[in-house]
């Protein structure tokens, strides 16, 4: 499967127009440079003799080769870009789970009343904001109007590089949330009638016990299948966030190299993310299998 | 403690073959959420359609000298950069971003479902395959492809049709595939074979019609999330060709007056989330008056 | 029934929706201060940093092999030409203190100046010159050295003849060029990849922290030749891709220096007491180019026809909001022999235009497609002026709007109908310009419009030969009439190189071709 995306995204690469030693040196450069640096990049080489260089330097040196425009190998500048990212989204799912779950719980124990009905419109609302109209709008408001945080990139006080990541985990949570809410309060409902439930509450076990051992224990699992499935869309997908932000990570690197046509450099970063896919699915899988009392005793 | 207090809760029922079409009706009158939707979405599309007589000016009427006006009795919400009535402008672009969110739903639903359906229903080898072809999709980083297919296609419609022909299937598969092996195991797919139907009369005539409603509740949510898409190609330059009015085109021409003219970028977005709003309500509406959820 | 889940967060998610609402009415209603402009001290203190937020990160320091303005702007802190251009274009000495031309125009007999040295203490020779310009003969590369060289020869240690093989009138323009700079002899025995991942130069700066794909830290060069400057001690280039995320790290205080400007936010900024803008004429002009090769803009009075169908003033004002200046001419009032107030240009009269193109083949319109690269707001806009000004005399123009890679693509196999597009002047010669916009046989075949005319082929050639003076003038004067009546390519205006800077930031020299001197900078509290 992994192998599926990187051979895709390669061949996709070079069906794209464009040339990336005309993008290095620009309009103006005379073409005898410009064929000097596409030789000197390999990339006049015939496609197959391509492909076998790729796959040798992923296999030997696990790097998808040295990227056109930096100069510097993949596996480099992605161990480079990568940490903040993966702040930047794990501090994403936090706030999301911390916004999502007292939401979800308030809702689905009030059902039909006007919390559970305002609590709905959180998703429906949330669904249709754009990420980026909501980082600009959070930009505006919390760190030019209110200069609680910084307007961007990642600042060197000792509270930074999470002091400068509040307000794009809270733009990318905004879009995480809404569904998390709907699944989680969906799942509760159907929990709370369960019959173990209502044995639970005939054995006169508190409220609170019942609650948070029990039922959320539960009703988590189908969404954290659901969280599971978003996180991984988000590793590549913060590249928006980032650009709005003006957060070096592994988004904007995506978008530069696509934008240039540095090959390797977008190989590496697919790849990147297809293996972060195939983990976090792992350890959900886990993650699940724990929380599951009937997994454990089957 | 009161566990008896708590009105009863209703657990949805799970799917099967629908009571005729009186007690969908008298559920889906009853639902404020759909009813409200339904208004909303039909609001939306009145004025898509009827853009060309209501917006006040031509959306691309440029006036070179009265740009960048803030809203007032002419323009009521003012000018853009080449002096274009926002208005107007908004109204048309509407009818761009609704077409085209509308039109690239079209085939990964269809292409979705049947795979669903084929792959639940058949089981075995096709399933497995299906499992990792969306597998493999799901694993894709999104913007790789869809920037990929843009920049081969070129900005503009094109390429966003491509590009969720290519990977919006893959939600519909899923859900309808888990319903319809669900559906399979029970008696009477069974019955319906061995009273000598052909698989593709079963499929058709009796799965499909089940499966439905849950796909066409995810139908508006892909709706939304399409246009989020187009909307966000177009923050990135990427969308809609100019002078073709497009929401995301113009937050992004906004973001450069954001601070002094901020109702430029702002006011694109009020709208793209009223659609999503109207949509979101129609599919919890209808999954409400269906019992999907 | 109590619910022992807090409320908190869904009500501070209502109060945080009013609260944007509420905000951002407040922050549009809020105006800027008028900058009450304070008087600099005439004494530079020295010490601080300056932290120049920009794009794109510097790649590579190998100057021959370089022409793209993200490097070329960190290579001219750290080497040197022998001459180099003021701020007007003016060529003044550099790391040559002075210079003969022989009568013949053919031999340049240059005198180093006293004293020069590399960041490294190893004084400054003839023989470092020598290898440096022979070597950039020899790489060829982007920018490569154009002029007619016979020999580069040292004269002792402070002196460098060169001869030309014929007159050639651009060469010391072209010599201050950053491509032209100069580093030590044998790269100091260092294999090149060595030394340009650690370059050794005579300029102000020297390279001391470097992340290809990210930040640039320079030091002040201890050895500079200038003694005591630069005041400042550190010079960080900083990677921010975003444009708007430049203005607002700015603003906040977060950086002190930008070396892109958006002129939407000039008004803002300069109204703003804490940041000033800095701003010098440059040797850009956006045009509208015509592929000369296809049916409908291959007829000269089509091609007149819509430039007199273009408000030239208008699309100025509504896309550079006043920053940039209109272009009546191809070479810019920045560069010497410049036509601009000559009034060759065709102006703006939609009547003239309408019974331009009855003259034309094409009398009742057509249509065509105008390429553009996405991602430009400002050409956006300007092709939108362009569709609706065109269709008023009858030509339907459809914009085609691909990415950048893509469109650079489609130019160079000169796939396309019309395109926007800039050009640019890499040095203070005349010559530059024109024999890339208008010279057939150049690789660019006239800017890829195709453009060919004997005339002016020939003023070219003349032009390169002939010496500096009211001649010379008056060839390119004449050159560009011709362009201005044939128009391959229609000049719209001249976009300023604009840069801002926190006000504590004081005598920053911002040079016509985008990059910024800091030798004279200093910081104030």
């Amino acid at each position: 499967m992994v192998l599926g995306v990187v051979l895709a995204v390669f061949f996709l690469l070079r069906l794209v127009p464009g040339d990336p030693a005309r993008m290095i040196l620009g309009e103006r450069a005379t073409p005898e440079s410009v064929a000097a640096l596409r030789s000197q990049l390999g990339l006049d080489q015939p496609l197959l003799a391509q492909l076998g260089d790729f796959a040798v330097s992923v296999f030997t040196r696990g790097d998808t080769g040295t990227s056109l425009v930096y100069n510097v190998s993949t596996r480099e500048l992605i161990l480079q870009r990568a940490p903040v990212t993966l702040q930047l989204v794990a501090l994403a799912v936090l706030f999301s789970v911390v916004i999502a779950v007292p939401l979800a719980v308030v809702a689905a124990r009030h059902k039909d009343k006007l919390v559970d009905h305002l609590v709905r419109i959180i998703p429906t609302v949330g669904l249709g904001m754009p990420t980026f109209w909501v980082g600009l709008l959070l930009i505006i408001l919390f760190a030019v109007t209110l200069k609680w945080f910084p307007v961007g990139g990642i600042g060197t006080t000792p509270w930074d590089p999470l002091r400068s990541l509040v307000l794009p985990a809270l733009s990318v949570s905004l879009a995480l949330t809404p569904p998390l809410v709907r699944s989680l309060r969906s799942e509760l409902l159907e929990v709370f009638s369960a019959d173990f439930v209502t044995t639970l509450r005939a054995a006169r076990i508190p409220e609170r016990r019942v609650l948070f051992v029990h039922i959320l224990r539960n009703a988590a699992l189908p969404t954290l299948t659901l969280l599971g499935v978003n996180v991984s869309y988000l590793i590549g997908g913060t590249l928006v966030v980032e650009q709005v932000f003006g957060i070096n990570g592994l988004g904007s690197l995506l978008f530069s190299a696509i934008s240039n046509r540095d090959f390797p450099v977008v190989q590496g970063v697919a790849l990147f993310c297809a293996l972060s896919v195939v983990m976090i699915s792992l350890l959900l899988d886990a993650a699940v299998y724990r929380l599951d009392p009937r997994m454990r005793r089957a | 403690m009161s566990a008896a207090s708590e009105p009863p809760v209703t657990v949805p029922a799970p799917p099967a073959v629908r009571t005729g079409p009186q007690t969908f009706l008298a559920r889906a009158r009853r639902s404020p959420t759909l009813m409200v939707g339904l208004a909303m979405t039909l609001l939306l599309l009145l004025s898509a359609v009827f853009a060309p007589w209501l917006a006040p000016f031509d959306p691309s009427a440029q006036n070179l000298t009265g740009g960048l006006l803030p809203p007032s009795a002419e323009h009521l919400l003012g000018t853009d950069q080449l002096g274009r009535d926002v208005l107007s402008r908004i109204l048309f672009a509407g009818r761009t971003d609704l077409r085209i969110a509308f039109l690239a739903a079209i085939v990964p639903f269809v292409v979705g479902v049947l795979l669903g359906l084929v792959s639940g229903y058949f089981g075995g080898t096709l399933d497995y395959l299906i499992g990792r072809l969306v597998d493999t999709v799901i694993a894709f980083p999104f913007y790789v492809i869809v920037i990929s297919i843009v920049f081969a296609v070129g900005t503009g419609e094109g390429g966003i049709y491509v590009a969720f022909a290519l990977v919006g299937w893959v939600g519909y598969t899923r859900v309808v595939r888990a319903t319809t092996t669900a559906l399979r195991g029970s008696g009477w797919v069974a019955a319906a074979r061995g009273g000598g139907l052909s698989h593709g009369r079963v499929i058709l005539r009796h799965l499909l019609p089940n499966i439905l409603p849950q796909a066409v509740v995810l139908l508006m949510t892909e709706i939304i999330l399409i246009m989020v898409a187009v909307v966000t190609l177009g923050y990135l330059g990427l969308g809609v060709q100019a002078p073709t009015p497009d929401w995301g085109t113009m937050i992004h021409d906004g973001q450069a007056f954001i601070t002094t003219k901020w109702w430029l970028s702002a006011l694109p977005g009020l709208a793209v989330i009223y659609t999503g709003i109207s949509l979101s309500l129609v599919g919890d509406g209808l999954g409400d008056a269906w019992r999907v959820r | 029934m109590t619910d022992p889940r807090p409320l908190r967060p869904r009500r501070a998610l209502t109060v945080a929706a009013l609260a944007v609402a509420g905000l951002i009415v407040l922050s549009a209603c809020s105006t800027g201060t008028a900058s009450t402009g304070t008087t600099a001290d005439a004494e530079p203190t020295a010490g601080g940093t300056i932290t120049l937020g920009r794009v794109a990160s510097v790649t590579s320091f190998d100057l021959n092999n370089e022409i793209t303005a993200n490097n070329a702007f960190a290579i001219d802190k750290v080497f040197e030409p022998l001459v180099a251009f003021d701020a007007d274009g003016k060529i003044i000495p550099w790391l040559a203190s002075e210079w003969t031309i022989s009568e013949d125009g053919l031999t340049y007999a240059f005198t180093l100046r006293d004293g020069v040295t590399f960041s490294d203490g190893t004084e400054l020779t003839a023989a470092d010159v020598v290898f440096s310009l022979e070597r950039h003969l020899t790489v060829g590369g982007p920018l490569p050295l154009d002029a007619p060289i016979g020999s580069i020869v040292a004269d002792g240690d402070t002196g460098v003849t060169i001869t030309l093989t014929e007159a050639y009138t651009p060469f010391l323009a072209e010599l201050s060029g950053f491509q032209n700079g100069i580093f030590p002899a044998d790269f100091q025995g260092k294999s090149e990849t060595d030394f340009f991942a650690d370059p050794i130069g005579t300029g102000p700066f020297v390279v001391s922290e470097w992340d290809p794909a990210g930040d640039l830290t320079f030091a002040a060069n201890e050895n500079y030749w200038e003694s005591g400057q630069p005041y400042i001690d550190t010079l960080v280039y900083k990677l921010i891709a975003d444009d708007t995320q430049l203005t607002q790290q700015l603003k906040a205080g977060q950086i002190n220096a930008i070396d892109e400007v958006n002129s939407a936010d000039v008004e803002s900024l300069k109204s703003s007491a804490d940041i000033t803008v800095e701003t010098v004429g440059s040797w850009e002009i956006e045009q509208m180019f015509m592929n000369t090769t296809n049916t409908y803009f291959g007829d000269r009075n089509v091609r007149r026809a819509i430039a007199l169908a273009l408000d030239r003033d208008g699309i100025t004002q509504a896309t550079t909001f006043g920053t940039a200046e209109v272009a009546n001419s191809l070479i810019p009032p920045t560069i010497a022999s410049s036509a601009n107030d000559e009034g060759y240009a065709l102006e703006f009269d939609v009547d003239a235009a309408k019974a331009e193109l009855a003259k034309s083949a094409y009398p009742d319109g057509f249509t065509a497609t105008l390429l553009i690269a996405s991602g430009n707001s400002l050409r956006a806009q300007e092709a939108q002026i362009i569709q609706e000004s065109l269709s008023k005399i009858g030509i339907t123009i459809e914009i085609e709007s691909i990415d950048i890679a893509a469109f650079r693509a489609r130019f160079f196999a000169y796939d396309f109908d019309a395109m926007l597009n800039s050009g640019q002047s890499d040095y203070p010669d005349p010559d530059a310009l024109v024999s890339f916009q208008a010279d057939p046989a150049g690789f660019s075949k006239s800017y890829w419009t195709s453009y060919e005319n004997p005339d002016v082929t020939a003023l070219l050639d003349e032009g390169r030969t002939t010496a500096d003076g009211a001649d010379r003038d008056a060839i390119y004067l004449e050159i560009q009439k011709i362009l201005a009546e044939d128009v391959p390519y229609i000049p719209l205006f001249y976009p300023s190189t604009l840069k801002a800077t926190s006000s504590t930031v004081h005598d920053l020299t911002v040079l016509p071709n985008g990059s910024i001197r800091f030798q004279d900078a200093w910081i104030s509290e």
